[in-house]
């Protein structure tokens, strides 16, 4: 009885403690790999470069991020991709809307519109490079129209455009599928109906199919505002180098740059924590959109 | 059920305990720390086809000196290679031998490495190219092959357009003449040029630069005495702009890659000239394939201003450095020089097309242009570029792009300059 008393305590012990164990390996895995280096990232920008290495700076790293115009423009151009995303967004909507209403050849369109998403960033990058030259075949076509020669990779005003439009032709596949499988749950009578009340095809995208794929929309948003912060940096490195005139320069390639190339180790770490914060609010963002359209429907 | 939860619980906390120590670093056995089995080489040559007899020469002649030690190659990535190594610094911990840049690349990083001077005596005069590896009189690392900048020109443009392909201009006059004969005839350009990476400007600074500045001034520049507003510095970036003005460079320099597109351009006829490097790539060899070794010629630099002496701009290309954080520094040092013997660079020159460091090599039977640039040696002085910092570098890059697309006047630009290298 005392024995049976015992091992009954000693479950509803192991009851109680059970849930910590079972989450420990996932919050260990966190804290080590995760956040004690963000941690010490943290800690490394406030040191100091070269002759400093090591000793404390205070804020200097962060002064110097401020003052650098290079590390300005990059900030520039996150809030140009920002304002670029709406685009980037339409373009595969409105490709996906074309294929779900069956316009000619929509099979073929739906698996070509995929297949620059299984390439990687590099081999785009050279294609483009290629395609895009001053000399190359798109500047030849324009030239028989009688249009000048655009320097699509060498004009700091254009390069910026440039190499966002190609994230966007490179990257638009994945969210043309998932636009796809948005359109799968829209409710098909009610593009009958308006067929039938005789509706345009823009007033059925505009009071059709825009409401009834609002949270497919916002997913798109948040995944391509994701993919253009964080995965651009194989396309610069391969199409512009940051350049022309450090014009397109992102924080990622900041980062690298003065890590690899000018061995500022510190500096990097302090643009890292920016580009950190900058992700953090953009995220927060979006997860409070999302909440609340969640909280709508 | 109890039993269950038992089970799992000791299942995970096992798996926790393994993750964990997979995550701690391997602890480091005793026995390293009393005799030295095995040196790390870092590099970015090793891996290439071309280097394999050199590196086999190398090997062998360290064997030999030291049977029972070991020397292990890793071939990084170029790409990559500045960033793993920073962070092998960061950390103190990594190769005891690896290979290096000279100038800037090297520069920034000596605290990590060990000053050579006493190990390597006795190749000071046998080899050249020691500045681009030296910081305030100390040497950091032994010359591998000397890079430079030479003027290289297609034979066969010259002749088409009914020039002397023996000799070519002395002075930037009669280069801007010569070139519009050749463009006339071939309809090719005067300088292929490429500078989306920013490399442009580098290599037209230091291969123009000694038919611009007096030979004082440029002794000064490369000591560090840089007079960033003096009418001379002022002229080589006038000069920079005045050639894409006037047409002499290809179209779209912005957006041309300097590797490999302008060399390209050169290969294909299309451009008469090209500044190039005198090892590795983009030189003599790399152009003699498409235009003939003996179509490729060499010039000095032509005079811009009176008082100029042209010379060849070189300095180290490649060079090897030990740690600072390697156990027996004397170990490590001698398989630095067994990396620059005699016979390993001879291989070097001969397989991979590199002016080695070694001033004893037989170059007699090579390409005219080789012949050139090697009896050019002896006169030669260290490339502009390579006494100023990467941070000025990378800055020079941007603003000789605003240059070219006229967004920047020359003024502004050396202001600039000046300002970022009197920073450091």
């Amino acid at each position: 009885m005392g024995a049976g008393a015992r091992r009954a305590s000693l479950g509803a012990r192991f009851e109680r403690h059970a849930p910590y164990v079972l989450v420990a390996p996932a919050v260990l895995i966190i804290v080590a790999l995760r956040l004690w280096p963000l941690l010490l990232g943290v800690n490394f920008s406030f040191t100091g470069d070269g002759e400093r290495n090591g000793s404390a700076v205070g804020f200097d790293n962060y002064l110097e991020l401020l003052q650098d115009p290079l590390f300005q423009g990059s900030l520039r151009n996150v809030g140009l991709l920002v304002l670029l995303l709406p685009l980037a967004v339409a373009i595969p909507g409105m490709l996906a809307t074309f294929i779900y209403l069956r316009v000619p050849g929509h099979r073929v369109f739906r698996s070509v519109y995929f297949f620059p998403a299984v390439l990687s960033p590099v081999i785009v990058g050279a294609i483009f490079n290629l395609m895009l030259a001053f000399d190359g075949p798109l500047n030849a076509l324009l030239g028989t129209v009688g249009v000048g020669p655009v320097d699509w990779l060498g004009d700091p005003d254009v390069a910026m455009f440039t190499v966002v439009g190609v994230q966007i032709w490179a990257t638009f596949g994945m969210a043309l599928v998932v636009f796809l499988a948005g359109f799968a749950s829209l409710d098909a009578t009610l593009l009958d109906a308006a067929r039938v009340d005789g509706a345009s095809l823009a007033r059925t995208i505009w009071h059709v199919i825009i409401p009834s794929l609002s949270r497919t929309i916002q997913f798109v948003f948040v995944t391509t505002m994701i993919g253009m912060l964080t995965s651009m940096f194989g396309l610069l490195y391969v199409m512009t180098s940051g350049g022309p005139e450090g014009s397109t320069y992102l924080p990622e390639y900041y980062i690298w740059i003065q890590q690899g190339q000018m061995n500022r180790p510190a500096l990097a770490s302090a643009a890292s924590t920016v580009l950190f914060v900058i992700m953090l609010v953009v995220g927060l963002l979006q997860i409070s959109v999302l909440r609340r359209t969640g909280g709508r429907t | 059920m109890k039993q269950r939860i038992l089970w799992s619980a000791v299942l995970v906390a096992g798996l926790a305990l393994a993750g964990c120590g997979s995550a701690t670093r391997p602890t480091t056995s005793a026995s390293d720390s009393e005799k030295v089995a095995k040196l790390v080489v870092w590099d970015w040559k090793s891996g290439e086809e071309t280097a394999a007899a050199y590196i086999q020469k190398a090997k062998a002649d360290f064997a030999k000196k030291h049977p029972g030690v070991a020397v292990e190659f890793v071939a990084q990535p170029f790409d990559q290679y500045y960033t793993l190594l920073g962070a092998a610094i960061q950390a103190s911990k990594g190769p005891d031998v690896m290979l290096f840049n000279g100038g800037g690349q090297i520069r920034d990083r000596v605290a990590a490495l060990l000053p050579l001077d006493q190990y390597v005596a006795e190749d000071k005069e046998r080899l050249a190219g020691w500045d681009a590896f030296s910081q305030d009189g100390k040497i950091y690392a032994a010359p591998v092959t000397l890079q430079g900048h030479p003027i290289y020109y297609n034979k066969t443009l010259y002749e088409k357009a009914g020039l002397d392909p023996a000799g070519p201009a002395k002075t930037w006059q009669d280069l801007v003449r010569d070139c519009g004969a050749i463009k006339k005839a071939t309809g090719a350009r005067c300088f292929a040029l490429g500078n989306k990476e920013g490399f442009g400007i580098q290599f037209f600074l230091s291969g123009l630069g000694s038919g611009v500045l007096t030979p004082q001034e440029y002794d000064d520049w490369i000591a560090g005495k840089r007079d960033w507003n003096s009418p001379n510095v002022k002229r080589l970036f006038a000069l920079w702009k005045e050639a894409e003005s006037s047409g002499l460079n290809n179209d779209g320099a912005n957006s041309t890659a300097l590797f490999n597109d302008a060399f390209a351009v050169v290969q294909s006829g299309k451009a008469a000239h090209i500044i190039g490097l005198m090892s590795d790539i983009g030189h003599w060899k790399d152009f003699g394939e498409f235009l003939g070794a003996d179509k490729v010629g060499v010039m000095a630099a032509p005079v811009v201003t009176d008082g100029a002496t042209p010379s060849l701009p070189y300095d180290g290309g490649i060079g090897y450095a030990v740690a600072k954080w390697t156990k027996d520094p004397r170990l490590a040092a001698d398989l630095v020089r067994s990396l620059t013997t005699t016979d390993a660079l001879n291989s070097f020159y001969s397989d991979a097309g590199a002016i080695a460091s070694d001033t004893t090599i037989d170059v007699s039977k090579a390409a005219p242009a080789v012949g050139t640039i090697v009896s050019q040696i002896k006169s030669g002085k260290p490339a502009l570029h390579v006494a100023l910092s990467s941070k000025t570098l990378d800055l020079m890059g941007r603003l000789s792009q605003k240059l070219l697309s006229g967004s920047a006047t020359v003024d502004e630009v050396v202001k600039q300059l000046a300002a970022s290298d009197k920073a450091g």
